[in-house]
Formats: C-alpha cells, sequence, structure tokens
C-alpha cells in the first residue's frame, strides 16, 4: 500500500502543528506550509498526492494558491479548508476543482476521511491513465 | 419472452437511449463512477443537513449563528458539487441549473450579510448622557439608552457620564478583524458541548484584551472623559459597564456581562476592552445560544458614569415578579455599592410596600448583610466586613423606602410596563438611578400555600425565598462558584451558597436551584424566571442541611424544600416552560435559510415541471440531479455493453446474470472471463451478493401464483407504454462496479429497477448505502404498496426513507462497518425476495405482516400454517 504524501498550507501555526502530528500518528507522510508560496516550492521540490488548503489566509487569497496548484500540478487532489464560512469562496474553490470544503473547526475523522478519499480518486486516476 | 419484447417495442418508449457522443471525448467508466459516487454522498450529506435544519426549526435545541453559517455553506458546497459532477456525466446536458443555483445562492448570500453588522461610515464613538434616550438604543446600546431617557426625558437622578457607542465597537473589532477570528473560534464548537464553551470564552477574551484600541476612539474616550472633569470640577472615578443591544430588552441577559467598578482616567482604556471581552463570556456564550441570539446582533456599547459614593443601594422591582396581580412592589438593599445585593453575594434587606395611596410598607425583612461593597482608593473595590451593629439594622428608613418607591413608580408608568430598577443611597442621603429595565414577571396567578412542615411524611428541610416559581425534584448536587459546571448531572438540584448569574450555564439541566443567599430581585432569579427553573432563595443553610446526592423536593410556589420525592408537589405544580428557542431572531434567520434550502417541490419525474428551471430550492435541484444521474449511470452501463472495458462474469447461482467491472481493488485476481464469489475483494459487493444468495430465498423452485396476480401483472405488462424503467432488460445482465470498499450492482430484472450504491470501509464517517427502487409491473395500487413495504422494510433496518409512488430511495450514513455489511446482506435478500412479491401482495393482508415475514427469514411470504 502507497503512503499518502499530505502537504498541509495554514497560516496557523498550531493547526498545522497539531494536525500534522496526529497525521503522521496515522500513518500519513505529512509536510507543513504556512503560507501559498511556501506551498507551491514545496510542491514544485517534491511530489504529494492531497493538499490541504486553508482558503483564509490574512494577505493571500487561497483560492489563487487553488488556481497555481491546479495549473502546476494538476494530478494533485486539493481539500480546502476554512475557518470562514464564505459561500462565495466554496462554490468557486469548488468549481476551479477542489475536492471539498471543510468548515473549521474540523474533526480529525472527517479530514481523515476527506483525504482518504482524494487519495483513492487519485490512484483511481492514476491507474485509469495507465491503461 | 419474445413476445415481451416485440410488445415492448411497440408500446415501450425507452427512457435509457444510449448517449450520443464520440466515445474518446468521454471520460472512462471508472472515472464516471467516481463522479457518480461524488453524486450520490453530496446528495447523502445535503438530505442530512436539511434534515437537521428541519429538526432546529421546530425549536427546543439551540444553535448559534456559527451553525447557521457552517450549515448554509454545507448546503451550498453540496448542492454545487452535484451540478458539478451531474455535468461531467451527462457532458454538460443541464446547463441551466447553474443558473438555478446561482440565483438561490444569491438569496443566500443576502440573508447571511444581513446579520454581519453594517461597516461604519463615519462612524460616532462616543455620545455624551445629556444626547441619549431610549430612541438611541442602536447606537449606544439598551443601557445607556434607558440612562439617557432617566436623565433627559424623566429628568430623575442619575450619575453623569458617557457612552460609548457600539460603531466603536465595531470599529475596534473590525481594526484587528478580530470578528473574523472570533467567528472561526466559534465554528469550533458544537451548540451543546459546554466545556468547549469555556476554552472558546477564554480565547476570544484574551483576543480582545490583548488588542489596541484604535487610536481614534482613545481619544474619543478621553477626551469625553476630560469634559466630565470639566462638570465635575475634578477627575470623578467612574463605572465601565456594558451596554449591549438586546440586553435589557425583550430578555434580560442579567448579569451576564463585566461591570468594573471605579475606575480612573489611566484605567479607562482597559476597563473598556474588559467590559467589551465579557461579550464572550461563558455565561453569555450560553446564554445567547440558548436563547437563539446571533453574536451579530449584539454590538457591544459601554456606559461609563461617575461612581455614586453609595451609603447602601439595591434593587426595586415595579411589581412582585410572582404575584403581578398583588399591587405590590419589592425593594432590596444592603450596605455599600450594588455588587452585593444584585449579585446575589449578600442577602439583603428586603420590603413589601403597596403601590395605592401612601405606600404602605406591608412586611419588611432584615437581611444577613455581613459583607460590603466599598471602593478603594487605589481603585476598584473590595468587600469589607460589617460590623455587627450594622448588620442588626435596616440599611434604609421606612421614610427612604417610601420615598423610593414614589421613584419607582413615577419610572414603571412613564415606561408602560414593569420595571427593575438598580438604586443607591448617597451620604447626603439622595436617591441616585444607576439603571431601569423591563421586568420579567410570571404569567398568571396562582395560590401559593406557605410550606407545610410534612407533606405525605415528606419532611420540610428548609423555607427561602420563592425566586422562581414551580416544582422540582432531584438529587442534590453542590456547587461552588467557580466550580466546573460541565460535569452538572442532568435533572440534579443545583444546591449553591451564593446566588450568581454564572449558573446560567446549567439552568436547563437543573431540577431546581436552592442557594443559602440571594435575593429574588437579584440577576440569577430573573435568570431562574427566564429559564422556567424553580428557584429557593436566602434559606440561609441549604449547603449545611442537604446532602450531596439526597433526593430533595423544592417547592419554589410555597418556598420550601422537602426531603425525598413529594410527588403530590410534583403533580399540582404547573409544569414550568422550558426555552424554546421559536420566535427568537436567529430561529428566523434559520427560517429564512429554510426556505431557500428545504422545500421539495419537484416530486414527480414525470411531470413537466421536473426540469432545471423548475428547481426552487437546493432540495429540488437535489432531486433532480438524483434522478437524471441515474439515468446517467444506466447509460453507463450500456457503454459497457459495446464494452472497452473488461467485464469478468460472476459464476454463483444468482437470478440474475452478474458481470463485474473492477475499477480499483474490487477483486482478487486479474481480470478473467469468470470468477467466484471468493475472488472478490470488495467487502460492500461480497455482502450484497451473499444476501442474494441465501438459501432461504429459494427463488428457483417454482411456486403458485394468485390468479388475479398473475393477471394485474400481465395486463400492465402489456397494456401500459413506458410502465417501468424495468422492461427492457428482462433476463438480461446486470452490472456491478466494484473498488475495495465501493460497490455499485445495479439490477433491471423483472419488472423493478433496484440500485445500490456503498462505500464501505473502517473509516465510519465514510460509510453509506444508497437503496433506489422503482417501477415494476403490476396496477399502481400493488406498486405502490410493495413501494410502502420496501421502505418500511428499510425504515426497520435503519435506513433514511423518501418514498414517492412507486419510487423509493434510502439511505444510510456513517454506520460502523459490520453494521454496514450486514444492512447490504439484508438488501442483497430484500431485492432478491421482492421478486416473489408481485404475485403475492394481495391487498387483504396488512403490509406489517410482509414487514414482520421478510425480517423474520420468511422470503416467500408464506402464510402462517393451518
Amino acid at each position: 500500500m502507497r503512503v499518502v504524501r499530505l502537504l498541509l498550507v495554514d497560516d496557523e501555526a498550531r493547526f498545522v502543528e497539531t494536525l500534522s502530528k496526529r497525521l503522521t500518528a496515522r500513518g500519513y507522510e505529512v509536510e507543513g506550509a504556512l503560507g501559498g508560496p511556501q506551498a507551491l516550492e514545496l510542491l514544485a521540490a517534491r511530489p504529494f498526492d492531497v493538499v490541504l488548503l486553508d482558503v483564509w489566509m490574512p494577505g493571500i487569497d487561497g483560492l489563487e494558491v487553488l488556481k497555481a496548484i491546479r495549473r502546476l500540478h494538476p494530478g494533485v487532489k486539493v481539500v480546502l479548508v476554512s475557518g470562514n464560512a464564505s459561500i462565495n469562496a466554496a462554490v468557486e474553490g469548488m468549481r476551479l476543482g477542489a475536492i471539498d470544503y471543510l468548515l473549521k473547526p474540523v474533526e480529525i475523522d472527517d479530514v481523515l476521511a476527506k483525504v482518504e478519499e482524494a487519495f483513492e480518486k487519485k490512484i483511481i486516476e492514476e491507474a485509469d491513465a495507465a491503461r | 419472452m419474445g413476445a415481451r419484447r416485440w410488445m415492448r417495442r411497440l408500446f415501450g418508449r425507452d427512457r435509457w437511449r444510449p448517449v450520443e457522443v464520440p466515445k474518446d471525448s468521454r471520460a472512462s467508466l471508472s472515472l464516471d463512477y467516481l463522479t457518480f459516487k461524488d453524486l450520490t454522498t453530496s446528495n447523502d450529506e445535503l438530505l442530512e443537513i436539511i434534515a437537521d435544519i428541519e429538526r432546529k426549526l421546530e425549536g427546543g435545541t439551540a444553535f448559534g449563528m456559527a451553525y447557521l453559517r457552517n450549515r448554509t455553506v454545507g448546503c451550498a458546497t453540496h448542492t454545487y458539487r452535484m451540478i458539478i459532477c451531474l455535468d461531467k456525466l451527462s457532458s454538460r446536458r443541464y446547463q441551466e441549473l447553474h443558473l438555478v443555483f446561482a440565483s438561490l445562492q444569491k438569496r443566500l448570500e443576502a440573508i447571511l450579510d444581513r446579520t454581519r453588522p453594517a461597516s461604519p461610515g463615519t462612524p460616532r464613538l462616543v455620545y455624551p448622557l445629556s444626547e441619549v434616550d431610549s430612541s438611541s438604543a442602536a447606537e449606544v446600546g439598551g443601557k445607556s439608552a434607558n440612562a439617557g431617557e432617566i436623565r433627559n426625558r424623566l429628568r430623575l437622578p442619575i450619575p453623569d457620564g458617557f457612552a460609548v457607542s457600539t460603531d466603536a465597537f465595531a470599529a475596534f473589532l473590525g481594526h484587528h478583524q478580530l470578528a473574523g477570528e472570533i467567528r472561526a473560534l466559534q465554528l469550533k464548537r458544537e451548540p451543546d458541548d459546554s466545556s468547549g464553551l469555556n476554552e472558546i470564552s477564554q480565547q476570544a477574551q484574551e483576543r480582545i484584551t490583548s488588542s489596541d484600541v484604535p487610536p481614534a476612539l482613545v481619544e474619543a474616550m478621553l477626551a469625553a472623559y476630560h469634559e466630565l472633569c470639566r462638570t465635575h470640577g475634578s477627575e470623578p472615578r467612574v463605572s465601565v459597564r456594558s451596554s449591549a443591544v438586546g440586553e435589557d430588552g425583550e430578555m434580560s441577559f442579567a448579569g451576564q456581562y463585566t461591570s468594573v467598578l471605579n475606575v480612573d482616567r489611566a484605567g479607562l482604556v482597559d476597563a473598556y476592552k474588559e467590559v467589551v471581552a465579557s461579550l464572550y463570556s461563558p455565561q453569555a456564550l450560553f446564554y445567547r445560544s440558548v436563547h437563539g441570539i446571533p453574536d451579530e446582533d449584539l454590538p457591544m456599547g459601554v456606559l461609563c458614569m461617575t461612581m455614586v459614593d453609595a451609603v447602601a443601594s439595591g434593587v426595586a422591582c415595579s411589581v412582585d415578579p410572582n404575584r403581578p396581580a398583588a399591587e405590590t412592589l419589592l425593594v432590596s438593599g444592603a450596605w455599600g455599592l450594588g455588587v452585593g445585593p444584585v449579585g446575589g453575594s449578600v442577602s439583603p434587606d428586603t420590603w413589601v410596600v403597596s403601590k395605592a395611596g401612601a405606600r404602605e410598607i406591608l412586611t419588611s425583612r432584615l437581611g444577613w448583610k455581613d459583607t460590603r461593597v466599598d471602593p478603594l482608593d487605589e481603585g476598584g473595590v473590595a468587600p469589607m466586613a460589617v460590623q455587627a451593629s450594622e448588620r442588626q439594622r435596616f440599611c434604609l428608613s421606612e421614610a427612604h423606602v417610601r420615598e423610593l418607591a414614589d421613584l419607582v413608580v413615577m419610572i414603571e408608568s412613564h415606561y408602560h410596563c414593569p420595571q427593575e430598577i438598580e438604586w443607591a443611597l448617597d451620604r447626603q442621603e439622595r436617591f441616585v438611578l444607576l439603571q431601569s429595565r423591563p421586568l420579567r414577571t410570571a404569567v398568571g396567578e396562582r395560590a401559593q400555600p406557605p410550606p407545610a412542615n410534612e407533606i405525605d411524611g415528606h419532611r420540610l428541610l428548609l423555607t427561602g425565598a420563592a425566586a422562581s416559581r414551580g416544582c422540582g425534584s432531584g438529587m442534590v448536587h453542590r456547587c461552588t462558584e467557580g466550580d466546573d459546571l460541565a460535569a452538572f448531572p442532568a435533572g440534579a438540584v443545583l444546591v449553591t451558597r451564593h446566588s450568581s448569574p454564572q449558573f446560567v450555564k446549567i439552568m436547563e439541566r437543573a431540577a431546581a436551584i436552592v442557594t443559602d443567599i440571594g435575593a429574588t430581585t437579584g440577576h440569577m432569579a430573573s435568570l431562574a424566571r427566564e429559564f422556567g427553573v424553580p428557584a429557593v432563595l436566602d434559606t440561609r443553610d441549604a449547603t449545611v442541611v442537604l446532602g450531596e446526592g439526597s433526593v430533595v423536593t423544592v417547592d419554589a410556589d410555597g418556598g420550601g424544600v422537602y426531603e425525598g420525592r413529594v410527588e403530590r408537589l410534583l403533580a399540582s405544580s404547573a409544569v414550568a416552560e422550558r426555552k424554546s428557542v421559536v420566535g427568537t431572531p436567529i430561529h428566523s434567520i434559520l427560517r429564512e435559510v429554510a426556505s431557500v434550502v428545504v422545500p421539495l417541490t419537484l416530486t414527480d419525474p414525470r411531470s413537466p415541471e421536473f426540469r432545471p428551471r423548475g428547481c426552487r430550492s437546493f432540495h429540488d435541484i437535489a432531486r433532480f440531479i438524483h434522478e437524471k444521474a441515474f439515468e446517467e449511470m444506466f447509460r453507463m452501463s450500456d457503454r459497457v455493453t459495446s464494452a472497452t472495458q473488461k467485464a469478468t462474469r460472476l459464476d454463483e447461482r444468482l437470478p440474475y446474470l452478474v458481470y463485474l467491472i473492477d475499477i480499483g481493488g474490487g477483486l482478487r485476481r486479474a481480470p478473467s472471463p469468470c470468477v467466484r464469489l471468493e475472488d472478490i475483494r470488495s467487502e460492500p459487493m461480497c455482502a450484497l451478493l451473499r444476501g442474494m444468495m441465501h438459501p432461504d430465498l429459494r427463488w428457483w423452485e417454482p411456486r403458485p401464483i394468485s390468479v388475479s396476480g398473475f393477471l394485474a401483472v400481465a395486463t400492465e405488462s402489456m397494456l401500459s407504454p413506458g410502465g417501468g424503467d424495468g422492461q427492457r432488460r428482462l433476463g438480461d445482465r446486470s452490472y456491478a462496479i466494484v473498488a475495495e470498499a465501493y460497490c455499485n450492482f445495479s439490477s433491471r430484472v423483472g419488472y423493478h429497477f433496484a440500485a445500490v450504491d456503498a462505500h464501505c470501509s473502517e473509516s465510519r464517517s465514510r460509510n453509506y448505502v444508497s437503496f433506489r427502487f422503482k417501477g415494476g409491473a403490476a396496477d399502481d395500487g400493488r406498486r405502490a404498496r410493495r413501494c410502502e413495504l420496501i421502505g418500511a422494510i428499510l425504515g426497520r433496518l435503519d435506513f433514511q426513507v423518501e418514498r414517492n409512488g412507486d419510487l423509493v430511495n434510502a439511505r444510510l450514513r456513517k454506520f460502523p462497518r459490520d453494521a454496514t455489511l450486514q444492512r447490504l446482506d439484508q438488501i442483497g435478500r430484500l431485492i432478491v425476495a421482492t421478486r416473489q412479491l408481485d404475485m403475492r401482495l394481495g391487498p387483504g393482508t396488512p403490509i406489517a405482516w410482509y414487514v414482520d415475514a421478510f425480517l423474520e427469514g420468511n422470503y416467500l411470504f408464506e402464510p402462517p400454517g393451518p
């Protein structure tokens, strides 16, 4: 079984830290980025399966980061997370190709389920492309 | 068979025409099934949110603005995801859905936007009290507005001061994006989780008190204070108190917010922050969530008034809250500042005064005033011991009481409703009013028998002041202020030394409240009345007499506490009305949101209104998409017949010829022409098949057919054009799409159409089973009965069932792995068992009999033997 390579992007260092600790404990390979530019650097440097992306970071529009990820790394699955419930951001995010839009606070089980779902989707897509 | 096929060609209308798109422009089958699965999942999530909204609409459960936003965004996300999925499956056949969705989205955004505070243009930050009155409540909050009213309209004595506006509050919170941060914090909590509440409260308050007040606001406050010094002739100390919008209105918020007393110039700004932060005190958060008040509706104004050098102070109620018809008013007071008698830490002197004529004092009761709160030179206040001689003395003379009664009557007649008034008596023996707010009184009048020494053998343990009527019984649970109230057991009787508004947090759970000390005019008493919790206060030694864990009955009509459970009292006491959120501001916002999300108007797929333009709500959109998605799913399996995909035949004894298509880890072996059950790795598929292969089903045996039943089936299949989705494939193949934890099985065998879509793994929150059954031969009455039966069986198996005519949609979500597999097994049996039902489902036997027969394993529905 392949290990899920996950990238957490959130300006809240504590959120990244706690979540990555818990996800690592579940056998995921987790990296954290505190902002969009850092996330894009990491994505360029090595492969990831799933990105958990905060859409509401001060100074950066998370949706712009999403656009960039979709353009540069179309195979990577992106799950949006937001502390600010906005219908518009949710709809726009889905339109841009995010898998889902989760609202903070996120239950660890919900995150796991979403990441797992995204990963499965990626595997099936890859298998399909190889056929 | 040949004849039937021929008939169908004559009469039937094929709904499942293959899509006419060039093959290579289409996504592969695997990807289509992933999309179909996403669609199903979002449909389930949306329906679950809708069900939850409907429950909340009934009232009774608390929820906050965070809940409302969260759910609204959830609805929009899932609806939109369904639209995207259908776009992919149908090659964008239903583009109009986007327009319909956009207009519904706009409506929802408008509803939610209205609840955010308007951003101030050029806000006025501070108003002198001379410029406000009761019409200024929106600008300065309730308490400041009432203070202005008393000063400027009633022209009664009240300390001078100024009001910091609600715009100032918005400017402060907006300055640091505090509002957004706090909203995000709030999202972290389930409304009924009271332990999480303390944490959120602490974080929110910390954020507020550690942020700088914008310079313009600091300047404005200091300028107003300077003006106060000019008129006052010296640098007065001030009290800094909350004046939230909505406070002191319909709901009292009694004592939910902080007041900072005896503040000098240097402490002004910090005191302001402290008061603002108390908007997020645990009890305030709780109070708002129980009353359904969105935070956004409560911008916090702050009132700064010069301190009164008080000899005595207290509260007066213009009517007795428990006996509103009695034409009496209540005065209570104690030595020093008003903190003691209002907050409940001192047992005050009380007087009952006749409102008629010369304000005759009907009763006077000496309190237990062992402490008094005094201002300190260095700022702040502190409790001091009261000398023994002072304790024995009333804090007001009878002449004072009558003078105060006059003021109270004046204020009540000005407001035309019962008032609760805070007062102080200064060193010059002049009364000064501090605030006035509407008084909540008990509804109706009931006789109040004095407590008897014994009722039915239950001893009277204590007597006290009845503060909130009713009668409650439960185990004694003692608490002190600052205890972890999250541990308070539901249905217990709270026994505590002092009354405190903090106990609002357990009022939904407490059977009754008994205190040693506390006044019926205090904050906690009004909260108890609001929550309908029986309360007997001021019993002097409840915490000594009532043992932890013992059962008592609190008779708050008579003012007594009895040993054990006194059924007679409990039976005779009116059931107190507990809080409901129906009719509160947040409830009406939810109703508006629901009007966009919940109503289902598209029920009949055959109606001409069943089209994108006919969708009036998210529910309609979901219903439409769900229906169309199944059509697309059949188109998908049609594509398999012209197969590019390798289908594997299942070599097991089944009433259908089943072909399996593995889209990822569903089979143990590489694709081969045929496999057995043990070659399937997909757990949900195995469970379903095991159900279909259950030996008791005995579908292979010939069985007798009732003649009328057979005729009904035969006639319908010959005469009804397009009468079902299923006729084409009689005896034809069925397809199952499998992945490791997923299966999608559809059959159009016999006259039925049944589809199962399921995911099952160890991560419970992803597990679901979605089952759809449609059509069938036989006349409409039989179809409806069959669907009723299937619906009833699924209901007994814990499914959420939606039934409309000859269509059943059922779903089961988030069950553990084993339970999910067990349900799939049952569905497998149900699919096969219902094949034989056509002939048997006569009108004579009640549906319930068939349900029981199925659940007992009588899959042939054989009538009980003689």
